[in-house]
């Protein structure tokens, strides 16, 4: 009996901290309408600092728990809504998710340069040493704390949104804006309170988490994404459902650990938020199709069958002829980037044409490189990598399709981290590896570094005029359609969920079969090459370079695989790379079309401006 | 073609349809008026599938077979002839005028066992708006008028049997309005029967066979247009004077 209310009061101290986080979350989420994925990130940067002040310069812990919880958070908490949300405020779904992304992103690298991870930093508990005993069970002071603060804040939230003016106003920003500043209050204003005061909970979620475990960067913000699973148990609404959904995640995690055996310890149990995330996110009612919410899309002009198909052939020209000068390394290094690409042109088909947001797309490379590993390469192991993901795709998608933005985000997200922890960690066993073989084809000898990565140029050519003939097509039109307008596609008579089923179990299939074409060049996958954490990194950095073309992916994967070689060239790049993804996610709420789009545009531009010289050059003629 | 019969819609406290009952005869021109907030576009979305109304039902057919679709998805009563414009504008802003035209045909070959060219349809239906000049134009360089024609060549590439129409003259010049009306006449000669919510009550008298006048979710009047247009419920809510 001791041992069971002993597991649950750590279970209980564990809850606590995630409805702390999830009260957080839904408190910008209701006040704003946008969902902040970097708010674990906030809470592990809040952490740090904390530490900074209290350990490292020897501030005491009270000034430097109430500097970071009332000045610093909610100060950041306030300039990220003045600088990166507000710019974005009725951008579609999948633009506000990718930057908030961005910011997750930009302060886990801020978390990485300011406190690197060879160093060990443990946060002392507060009043460490006191304890009192109830039933024989004992509570330490630091339990007690946390246990006291978010019955405190749960109940102030309460009293503040249903109670007070600025409250009541906070909500009825995010009903509708424009009325709210019609009766007198200011929506900017509100919406960086708001802001301020989520940030300040994901700090204090921080804070009070941080002593209860050795302090790492990527730990903490993952740990704090665990209150997303709460979130969704108060549907992002309800206050009380969310505390009682951070209490029920943080008891059965630690019951689990007691009672159950260890293969469910070692990979179900850090799985168990995002399951019951899953679970939450499954029993949402279907979204009402609803006339008047449009994309606002304007996508750039699709390249017609001749010239995709010519600057495919030229690419591939120049790929087979740079590959004869580039090292064995460089060689991995391009090759990577061009599976990466092929990867992207996933993303550019679902989130791009077809306006879903997937967390989730390398979980489908890693079941595509699973598949061919376990098959043996071949034409059966191309075909194992294509079906294996696009089955598991169709799977996912029967479930989570008929939701929209971000319920389906969080539903993928669930996904691939309850794949991460149950199936890549048990498959390939923790820091284990699976060769991967290159597939067998004729005439092309792909054990051979220079051809694999001509190879993988073909691969990816094809893909991208293959994406561009379905942009095209009556498939292409209708997934636009849908995108730019559900209610209207839907009295046309096409079916929503068939078409987005259709569109992700596609997307899952290219997927899989980069993830085995990178195992291949790779040789061998490990878990840790299909992390949710780069998942995200992927959407991140396809949005960056425009998702609705093929060269802005090619142009994002290039870019990431070779700035590790760049680096090593201007070694301060390593200094500003966090930085220079913040500036690119900035830079979303000016162009959210992305690096890709700016030179679809500029072409365009530049066609146009050779027709008038045409017209010109004509209009002078005929005047003789 | 159309029966709608005592739907109610309740958004929380307020009531937005009461009772509401009308029906669509084979090949007819339907007019359906009322001031703003009357409860027109919430009927549209009711019978289109957008809106689940509170009670009430909606059916289709004709003679002795009728179906109820009250309870079927948005896509399967377009399947089953229904179609519509927005009274906010839904164009897919990121395709040109041909293709928005274009994927409703193209939708329509998906599901039906129609097998003319999507193609031609798509220019025929643009042709028969008036907008076959502007195919290869984007549609966010239009103007609201011509984007509502837009809408209606659309929904006639479905070959919907029942077109709902929501404002389709808003924004239309006095020329473009005539023309707006004699195609819709030219539409219901056709065998088509319309739906047409419009605020140009001369566009309404000319071409509509009866009409039915919503007020505060309620139908107050139905007749033929001089019937409606000598109806003292009628007057008073137009003119806000009192119906006794």
């Amino acid at each position: 009996m001791t041992t069971f209310l002993a597991l649950s009061l750590t279970g209980l101290v564990v809850g606590c901290i995630y409805a702390l986080t999830a009260c957080g979350l839904v408190v910008t989420y209701t006040t704003s309408g946008v969902f902040n994925f970097a708010h674990g990130a906030i809470g592990m940067v809040a952490a740090f600092t904390y530490w900074q002040l209290s350990v490292a310069w020897g501030w005491p812990a009270p000034l430097a728990f109430l500097t970071v919880l009332l000045v610093l958070a909610p100060l950041l908490g306030a300039v990220v809504e003045r600088v990166l949300v507000r710019p974005l405020y009725g951008a579609p779904i999948g633009v506000t998710l990718v930057a908030t992304l961005g910011l997750l992103v930009t302060l886990l690298g801020v978390g990485f340069l300011a406190w690197p991870p060879d160093t060990t930093r443990v946060l002392p508990k507060f009043f460490e040493g006191h304890t009192i005993t109830v039933f024989s069970l004992v509570i330490d002071y630091n339990q007690l704390l946390v246990i006291v603060t978010s019955i405190a804040v749960a109940v102030g939230l309460r009293v503040f949104f249903s109670g007070t003016r600025l409250g009541i106003a906070m909500r009825a920003v995010v009903d509708d804006p424009e009325l709210a500043a019609l009766a007198g209050t200011k929506p900017e204003r509100v919406s960086q309170l708001s802001w301020a005061l989520g940030a300040g909970l994901a700090a204090l979620a921080g804070v009070l988490l941080a002593p209860l475990q050795t302090l790492n960067v990527t730990d903490l913000t993952l740990l704090v994404i665990n209150g997303y699973a709460a979130a969704m148990a108060g549907r992002l609404r309800n206050l009380p459902a969310t505390v009682a959904g951070a209490l029920v995640i943080g008891i059965s995690s630690s019951l689990v650990l007691g009672y159950a055996g260890p293969q469910v310890v070692n990979y179900v149990r850090p799985a168990i938020p995002m399951i019951l995330l899953f679970v939450a996110v499954l029993f949402l009612k279907q979204e009402r199709l609803r006339a008047g919410s449009l994309a606002g899309l304007r996508m750039p002009r699709t390249a017609g069958l001749r010239q995709s198909v010519g600057v495919g052939l030229g690419f591939v020209v120049v790929a087979g002829l740079v590959s004869g000068q580039l090292s064995p390394a460089s060689l991995a290094i391009g090759g990577q980037g061009m599976v990466l690409a092929f990867i992207m042109l996933s993303l550019v088909l679902l989130s791009g044409y077809g306006g879903q947001v997937s967390l989730c797309q390398l979980t489908f490379a890693g079941l595509g490189a699973y598949a061919m590993g376990k098959s043996g390469g071949g034409a059966l192991g191309l075909l194992a990598a294509i079906a294996l993901p696009a089955a598991a795709g169709a799977l996912v998608a029967l479930t989570v399709v008929r939701l929209r933005g971000l319920f389906l985000a969080l539903a993928t997200l669930a996904f691939a981290q309850a794949m991460d922890q149950i199936f890549f960690n048990h498959a390939l066993g923790y820091g284990g590896t699976l060769e991967i073989p290159r597939p067998r084809l004729p005439l092309v000898d792909t054990g051979d570094d220079r051809a694999y990565f001509v190879l993988l140029a073909v691969v990816f050519a094809l893909g991208a005029i293959g994406l561009l003939t379905l942009r095209r097509r009556a498939f292409g039109r209708r997934l636009i359609a849908l995108n730019d307008s559900p209610a209207a596609s839907a009295t046309m008579g096409v079916s929503p969920v068939m078409t987005r089923l259709l569109v992700f179990t596609l997307a899952s299939a290219v997927a899989g079969l980069g993830g085995a074409l990178l195992g291949g060049l790779h040789g061998s996958v490990s878990p840790n090459d299909f992390l949710l954490l780069n998942s995200c990194v992927l959407l991140l950095l396809a949005t960056l370079g425009g998702l609705y073309t093929p060269t802005g992916a090619f142009l994002a994967a290039m870019s990431y695989a070779f700035f590790p070689e760049l680096q090593k060239l201007v070694p301060e790049l390593g200094q500003v790379q966090f930085l220079l993804t913040g500036l690119g996610v900035l830079a979303l709420g000016r162009n959210r079309y992305g690096i890709g789009g700016q030179i679809a545009d500029a072409g365009e531009r530049l066609r146009s401006l050779r027709v008038h010289q045409v017209d010109r050059v004509e209009v002078a003629r005929a005047a003789g | 073609m159309l029966r709608v019969e005592d739907v109610e819609v309740r958004f929380g406290g307020v009531q937005a349809l009461k009772g509401v009952s009308l029906e669509v005869p084979d090949a007819a021109l339907v007019g359906l008026i009322g001031p703003n907030g009357a409860g027109k576009t919430t009927l549209f979305n009711v019978i289109t599938g957008l809106e689940k109304p509170n009670r009430g039902s909606v059916r289709l057919g004709a003679g002795d077979t009728w179906v109820d679709v009250t309870s079927l998805p948005p896509h399967q009563r377009a399947r089953r002839g229904l179609g519509r414009t927005f009274q906010r504008i839904e164009v897919f802003s990121s395709l040109t005028v041909h293709e928005n035209v274009l994927a409703a045909a193209e939708a329509r070959r998906s599901w039906s066992r129609d097998d003319a060219s999507p193609a031609q349809t798509a220019s025929e239906m643009l042709e028969r708006v008036g907008l076959r000049h502007l195919e290869h134009e984007r549609v966010d360089m239009l103007s609201t008028g011509l984007l509502r024609l837009v809408e209606v060549a659309r929904a006639l590439a479905s070959r919907p049997r029942l077109l709902l129409l929501d404002e389709p003259g808003s924004g239309l010049d006095s020329t473009e309005s005539e023309a707006l009306g004699d195609l819709l006449v030219e539409l219901v000669q056709d065998g088509r029967s319309i739906l047409l919510v419009e605020h140009d009550v001369e566009l309404v008298m000319r071409v509509c066979h009866e009409i039915h006048v919503l007020d505060f979710g309620q139908v107050i009047a139905h007749g033929t247009p001089d019937e409606v247009q000598r109806d003292p419920a009628v007057q008073a809510a137009y003119l806000g004077t009192s119906a006794a």
